[in-house]
């Protein structure tokens, strides 16, 4: 565990997962939007300048209003909304991210900064400027959006495959690490696609626009999904740059995993299927309505793939270096000696609601309640999504013991248990008392002591064979992802 | 740390303290023409009539979107090493809050489609009511927030006891004595930033009244010296200490003289039947000074509330963070874009077509 126990937040019924995976989704897709919108207009400005296409230029003001008012706004803000969300779920995550990543960091805020003036001169003046100076302010826009997505890509994909950093801990070969070129591409493209997506409800939107002139602004946008072409390769790709248990994960081995690929391999066919076909190919005409759908379409691949991006690092956040529940690999043989609870500085919230033994609150179910809250809350609820007593309802207490004590053999993708057989005992006896209904009397589960100790050398024993060490240690070759 | 900031720190935190200290100028420079601009704008669609249409407002409303979009982007930085130089304090601080504390993310969204909306064309066509709750929403967000951040530093200064005990209650509401006193000192003192900038903004443009603009910024400071009076007299001996250490001193009287300054200034700027560059330089200088001066008198405070011991345990963390790579790669990119930024001014001020009306104007 890191040196510093944090406050842990109970998010009530919702998983913490979900909320910053809600939040990024709809910043991803914002972002997106907004590097592909820089491809966009320079594209159309491009026509427009060079005499190809007149309804581009009027074309352009309409579609950069709406993406100052989403991505200036709303796609900022989530940014930063993100930071802090990362924060309320696992402050020892982020901060290692920024111990290690934090020049890189403000070498993206430097383009953050780029990106703002450039943007806002292209939309305030661009229309009063030269075709060139436009152009030229465009272009600076679009390269300060994509630079930002280079710096952050190459962070976030660290998490998932740090590849030979792990042995040589240099900088570059964590930023350049297996996934950053498959995912970058990827993302690329992606961008591409929703911005030529949104300009295609747009262009049935604006008003003043012929039937001939939105078809034609239609299959000129249509070309930025052109690229859609290469995503299964660039799929395969980064499949094949992860870890193999994580790629086990998508491919079957996790029912949820496998299920949000399919959602966003689908989503992403069926965008992509109607463009080089359907736009591309038989020059169809789209009206705003099947825009919108296939918006919501690359909405659900965006969401589709970014639960999988974070679900795939299972059981870690930093894969080999921290634990989803920010215990660290290196700490769980120490944590089974000594516990975690005891060093807890943090009370128990509400512990006057469990039930009392020799006047106190239970010591075992406070115990279980810590442990809960330390080991368990980031990724399951007492009752809600993903809640722990109903995955474990019908276990009975001893196959709580084995299975808590063998998490990681039991479920590959849940970190080790990491704390004494006391505080996994508690846990058991706090899960049960949530099952059932939380009663108001709870006996003393230690007062046989013969019994009790019996009990705590089983969990030793199942502990000691699990071991300390996730289920698949990854082979060497295999460290980080390939 | 017997000597004046930031000499006499390890290397590593000083570089640190520094890094963020001048990102925090440049995220107040924006923020306090945000917090002012947004008042003035709230205030003069309250009052109606004249002071709706007068040059500054209609200045403050134009760019009121940009700059926010700038105090958000220039936050970033000093968000990012103030979780270097105190990530324990910061983060614990975070999560105590909760809810109420990523509440200011929702409020600044809509705040910031507020000042949209008073550009907007739409707003012109509704009654005045209407007009005055929009021209509202802006200032009460800006306020908020300010208020968070305020709630937020003050409880991060706090201990490892005061934080536990703060946990069991549940609570996510946090305050002290000197929250109110600190938040106005801070609040006010924006009136005289914003003045300076949107004074530049007017003499760019050869328009506004340079008196009326001066007698702003001075009741801004007269406002800046009672809050500060007050928050003086409400601050615990050791913030007080604080502000009069070797740390700070040196800093300290720079703030002071650099109230001086303005004040020299903003009567120079008023005597003026327009404004004029060499005097408005003046009280510009005079708002640097007293930023930058406060800004490490505030690092001083937070270093004395978190006291010795715990300060020292954070600077092998300062040495860790240092030991990473990538700070070279950063100046670089830092150049480049500083480069590409001036490129965009330049092109938007020499490169419009002609006959756009537009020739040589950034603005407007």
């Amino acid at each position: 565990m890191d040196a510093v126990i944090y406050p842990v937040n109970d998010f009530g019924p919702l998983m913490k997962g979900l909320a910053i995976g809600g939040l990024g989704i709809f910043h991803v897709f914002t972002a997106h939007f907004a590097i592909g919108g820089g491809f966009l207009l320079c594209y159309f400005q491009w026509l427009a300048m060079t005499g190809r296409s007149a309804s581009a230029r009027v074309f352009m003001d309409s579609y950069f209003r709406y993406l100052v008012l989403i991505s200036f706004v709303t796609g900022a803000l989530t940014g930063v909304g993100l930071w802090f969300t990362s924060i309320q779920v696992s402050p020892v995550t982020i901060g290692l991210m920024v111990d290690e990543f934090h020049w890189l960091w403000a070498v993206e805020w430097t383009f953050f900064c780029l990106e703002v003036v450039a943007g806002y001169a292209a939309f305030r003046y661009g229309p009063r400027l030269t075709d060139r100076a436009r152009l030229a302010l465009l272009g600076l826009y679009t390269f300060a959006a994509w630079m930002s997505l280079f710096w952050i890509n190459g962070i976030l994909s660290f998490q998932l495959t740090p590849g030979t950093w792990l042995e040589t801990r240099a900088l570059w070969d964590g930023f350049f690490n297996p996934t950053f070129f498959p995912s970058l591409l990827y993302r690329t493209v992606a961008a591409l696609v929703v911005a030529a997506l949104v300009a295609m409800v747009l262009i049935n939107l604006a008003p003043g626009f012929t039937r001939e002139q939105r078809e034609e602004l239609v299959h000129r946008a249509a070309w930025l999904m052109a690229p859609m072409v290469l995503m299964p390769g660039l799929g395969v790709w980064f499949l094949a740059a992860m870890p193999a248990d994580s790629r086990e994960w998508v491919t079957g081995g996790s029912v949820a995993m496998t299920m949000m690929l399919t959602i966003a391999v689908g989503a992403s066919a069926l965008v992509g299927g109607y463009a080089l076909l359907g736009l591309l190919r038989q020059r169809l005409y789209i009206n705003g309505a099947t825009a919108s759908v296939l918006c919501l379409l690359a909405f659900a691949a965006t969401g589709g793939g970014e639960f999988v991006r974070e679900g795939v690092r299972k059981p870690y956040t930093m894969r080999e270096l921290l634990y989803s529940n920010a215990v660290k690999p290196d700490e769980v043989a120490a944590l089974r000696l000594r516990g975690l609870t005891e060093y807890d500085p943090y009370p128990l919230r509400n512990e006057d609601q469990l039930p009392k033994l020799n006047g106190k609150p239970h010591p075992h179910l406070r115990t279980g309640a810590l442990v809960f809250r330390e080991q368990c809350s980031v990724c399951h609820t007492t009752a809600g999504v993903n809640a722990l007593p109903a995955l474990t309802r019908g276990w009975d207490p001893e196959m709580k013991r084995q299975n808590f004590a063998k998490l990681q053999q039991l479920k590959p993708f849940m970190p080790p248990f990491a704390g004494t057989p006391v505080e996994l005992e508690s846990l058991v006896q706090f899960i049960e008392w949530l099952q059932q209904d939380r009663p108001k009397t709870w006996p003393d589960t230690a007062k046989n002591a013969a019994d009790y100790a019996a009990r705590l050398a089983r969990i030793r024993g199942w502990l000691d064979a699990a071991g300390p060490n996730p289920a698949r240690l990854p082979s060497a070759t295999d460290k980080g992802g390939r | 740390m017997d000597t004046a900031f930031p000499f006499g720190l390890p290397l590593p935190t000083a570089f640190y303290l520094t890094v963020y200290v001048v990102t925090l100028v440049i995220h107040v420079v924006f923020m306090n023409y945000v917090l002012a601009g947004t008042a003035t704008v709230a205030a003069a669609y309250l009052v109606g009539g004249r002071a709706r249409d007068g040059d500054g407002v209609r200045l403050l409303k134009d760019w009121m979107p940009l700059m926010l979009s700038g105090a958000i982007t220039a936050g970033v930085a000093p968000l990012l090493f103030v979780q270097i130089l105190y990530k324990q304090e910061f983060y614990t601080a975070n999560l105590l809050l909760f809810n109420r504390w990523m509440a200011i993310l929702p409020v600044l969204i809509i705040g910031f489609y507020a000042l949209y909306l008073l550009k907007s064309g739409w707003l012109g066509r509704q009654s005045g009511w209407v007009k005055g709750v929009v021209a509202a929403v802006p200032i009460a967000a800006v306020a908020f927030t300010g208020y968070s951040w305020t709630e937020n530093h003050l409880l991060s200064l706090r201990g490892p006891d005061f934080w536990g005990r703060f946990y069991a209650t549940g609570s996510q509401l946090y305050t002290e004595p000197q929250l109110l006193p600190r938040l106005l000192m801070w609040a006010v003192g924006s009136v005289p930033t914003m003045a300076v900038i949107l004074g530049w903004q007017l003499w760019y443009h050869g328009v506004g009244r340079p008196r009326r603009l001066a007698l702003f910024a001075v009741a801004g400071l007269a406002l800046v010296g009672a809050s500060a009076g007050w928050y003086s007299l409400v601050a615990d001996a050791a913030t007080r200490a604080a502000f009069v250490s070797p740390l700070a001193t040196p800093y300290f009287v720079a703030a002071s003289l650099g109230v001086a300054l303005q004040v020299i200034g903003w009567l120079w700027v008023a005597r003026g039947t327009q404004f004029q560059a060499r005097r408005l330089i003046v009280p510009t200088a005079g708002v640097l000074l007293t930023i930058g001066g406060m800004t490490v008198c505030r690092e001083a405070v937070r270093i004395a509330a978190i006291g010795p011991d715990r300060f020292a345990a954070l600077v092998p963390i300062h040495a860790t963070a240092f030991g990473r790579g990538g700070f070279v790669v950063f100046v670089a990119f830092f150049a480049l874009n500083a480069g590409l930024v001036a490129l965009v001014f330049w092109l938007v001020r020499h490169r419009a077509r002609p006959g756009s009306g537009a020739e040589g104007t950034v603005g407007g």
